[in-house]
């Protein structure tokens, strides 16, 4: 994996999201987003100890924190979303079970996460007992949103009323819609660690909403967070979900703890999907920029959208 | 919306609408390293609760001065092999009788033991789960039938009281199970065998430990286990060191082969 240096970085971001994008940038017409993201930060508020070989000294929560705010800063129009695997890692989760994780993550202003089959590890009850603890804390930023459309809730109601299938945020020339689906139980989770809560093919059950987002609320972005991981033996996973679902524009996977450098690009029906993911323990912040032109004049019967880089 | 656009009709009404335009622009994986100094208020934040932390997990528990580690592919998971035989012991401890067999997970081993001075939260590193010990009847057949399933699935699960050779070719392998002091197994015995509550719930994809009987939960954490036996040497002055390696004999061309599910047992 490559180690480069948060300077340099940041100045090529900032040289990239200037130069190319400026002219639809200006159109009101036009909009543009960056998505921060982690996935399977599992506890680790402290930054890698020795003996990590190449993490070792790596991710941190209030690093993470001051780089968010600094991308902020730079970026404009963004979001801050992680795809699940929150608990399970740390001495940390062992004795404040998830409650500090997820407190951390407001105070980080992180807007949306999935569950990821970790997130089960203490059951249902320890599970919402974090999230109340989160919504519970004074602090200026809004309590973030858990998303899922894949599990059936209805045996736990008090995880159901704070799960929601997907989420719409509106900016200035973007409407961006975000969803959400996770890995099977079985063999996974406990079944006393997931009472009352259902797995359900996350194909299927990503179809409706895709087209809810699309077609009803007229989005123009889809953002998948997934907890399915990057490449599996079973049927289900980031890479073969676009031959599956088409309409979605970005997937934030999770899962696998798959370091990526550069996205990995799946075509499907109505243009491309494009998959990320960084790593786990919060070693990498990940950040994908989109650009939105409306009002474009071709309307040619079933052609695809190119989500091009 | 944009599946609006297969009907052709449909098209042909909504061209002034056309779909939004989507383009990707910088995608990147921003290293989170020490050239980025902490956010002061979240540092504040944190103190307290890394403090309690410190004060709990940094306890000193017991020397390893060569380590316990799950080795790479293609090493026996001496750290593996530990944690089974302190579990098999805490078991039989927990019932006052013999057990025969203990299996564990190697995707449950989070971390190795690194050398040196051990402190609790090495141990929490290593498990992290609230696994509990849990001790079931298995016969000799279904204890042989769950070594396969772990060479099959991850290529040798940790265990102990046994001794797994396979011998043959990657197209003909032999499977050789004995006890640990080289007895035979008899397929019909029905013998004790201490696992997770994990395992035995489906975990890992190990089928034939649901069909356990005569369950007993312990009560006890794997790594409340664990702690016990790093507290217990470390009184009785003694140091933490590996278990002998020699469990899993595997030859590294059928190893390779069971790696790429290539191999029928």
């Amino acid at each position: 994996m490559e180690r480069r240096d948060f300077i340099a970085t940041l100045g090529a971001a900032a040289a990239a999201s200037a130069v190319p994008l400026r002219a639809a940038a200006a159109s009101p017409e036009s909009g543009r987003i960056t998505l921060l993201h982690t996935n399977d930060t599992h506890s680790h508020i402290e930054p890698f100890g020795p003996g990590n070989g190449a993490l070792t000294g790596r991710g941190g929560v209030a690093r993470r924190a001051t780089l968010i705010k600094q991308l902020r800063a730079a970026v404009g129009t963004s979001l801050l979303l992680d795809a699940g695997d929150t608990f399970q890692g740390t001495p940390y989760f062992n004795l404040y079970k998830g409650r500090l994780d997820y407190r951390l993550m407001r105070m980080m202003g992180y807007h949306a996460t999935t569950l990821g089959n970790h997130d089960f590890d203490n059951g249902v009850d320890m599970l919402v007992a974090a999230m109340e603890s989160m919504e519970a804390m004074n602090h200026p930023n809004a309590p973030f949103a858990f998303i899922n459309c894949n599990f059936d809730f209805k045996g736990a109601p008090h995880l159901e009323k704070r799960m929601r299938p997907y989420m719409v945020r509106e900016f200035p020339g973007v409407k961006v819609g975000i969803t959400g689906v996770g890995v099977a139980f079985a063999g996974l989770v406990s079944p006393q660690n997931h009472v009352g809560v259902t797995w359900r093919d996350p194909y299927e059950s990503l179809k409706p909403v895709v087209k809810h987002l699309r077609e009803t609320e007229k989005v123009d972005l889809v953002v998948l967070l997934s907890h399915l991981g990057y490449q599996m033996d079973g049927a289900y996973d980031d890479l073969r979900l676009p031959a599956h679902v088409s309409g979605v524009d970005a997937i934030i996977g999770g899962h696998t703890h798959t370091f990526m450098d550069v996205p990995v690009r799946v075509p499907q029906a109505l243009g491309e999907t494009i998959i990320f993911q960084v790593g786990f323990g919060g070693v990498n912040l990940g950040r994908m920029d989109f650009a939105v032109t409306h009002g474009g004049v071709r309307a040619s019967g079933g052609t695809s959208i190119p989500v091009e880089s | 919306m944009r599946s609006l656009f297969i009907v052709p009709l449909l098209a042909t009404l909504l061209a002034a609408q056309a779909p939004p335009k989507v383009k990707a622009g910088l995608v990147q994986s921003i290293p989170v390293n020490g050239s980025i100094p902490d956010d002061p208020a979240m540092a504040t934040y944190l103190a307290p609760y890394a403090a309690k932390i410190k004060a709990s997990f940094g306890q000193p528990l017991v020397k390893a001065p060569l380590g316990l580690f799950r080795g790479r592919p293609g090493e026996e998971n001496l750290l593996g092999y530990w944690v089974a035989d302190t579990m098999r012991a805490a078991a039989a401890k927990s019932i006052g009788m013999p057990v025969a067999f203990a299996f564990t997970n190697s995707g449950g081993l989070r971390a190795n033991l690194r050398r040196g001075q051990l402190k609790v939260e090495d141990i929490y590193e290593v498990m992290p789960f609230e696994n509990e010990v849990v001790i079931l009847e298995l016969t000799g057949a279904e204890v042989i039938q769950v070594i396969r399933e772990g060479l099959l699935h991850r290529g040798g699960e940790p265990c102990s009281g046994v001794l797994v050779k396979v011998a043959g070719t990657a197209e003909k392998p032999l499977l050789t199970v004995t006890w640990a002091d080289g007895k035979p197994i008899d397929p019909a015995a029905t013998v004790r065998v201490a696992t997770t509550d994990y395992l035995y719930t489906g975990g890992d994809s190990i089928p034939t430990l649901k069909k356990g009987r005569n369950l007993v939960r312990t009560g006890l954490t794997l790594r409340q286990v664990l702690l016990d036996r790093c507290a217990a040497l470390a009184k009785a002055g003694k140091e933490l060191l590996p278990p002998a390696p020699g469990r899993y004999l595997v030859p590294p061309e059928i190893r390779e082969a069971i790696r790429e599910k290539k191999v029928r047992l």
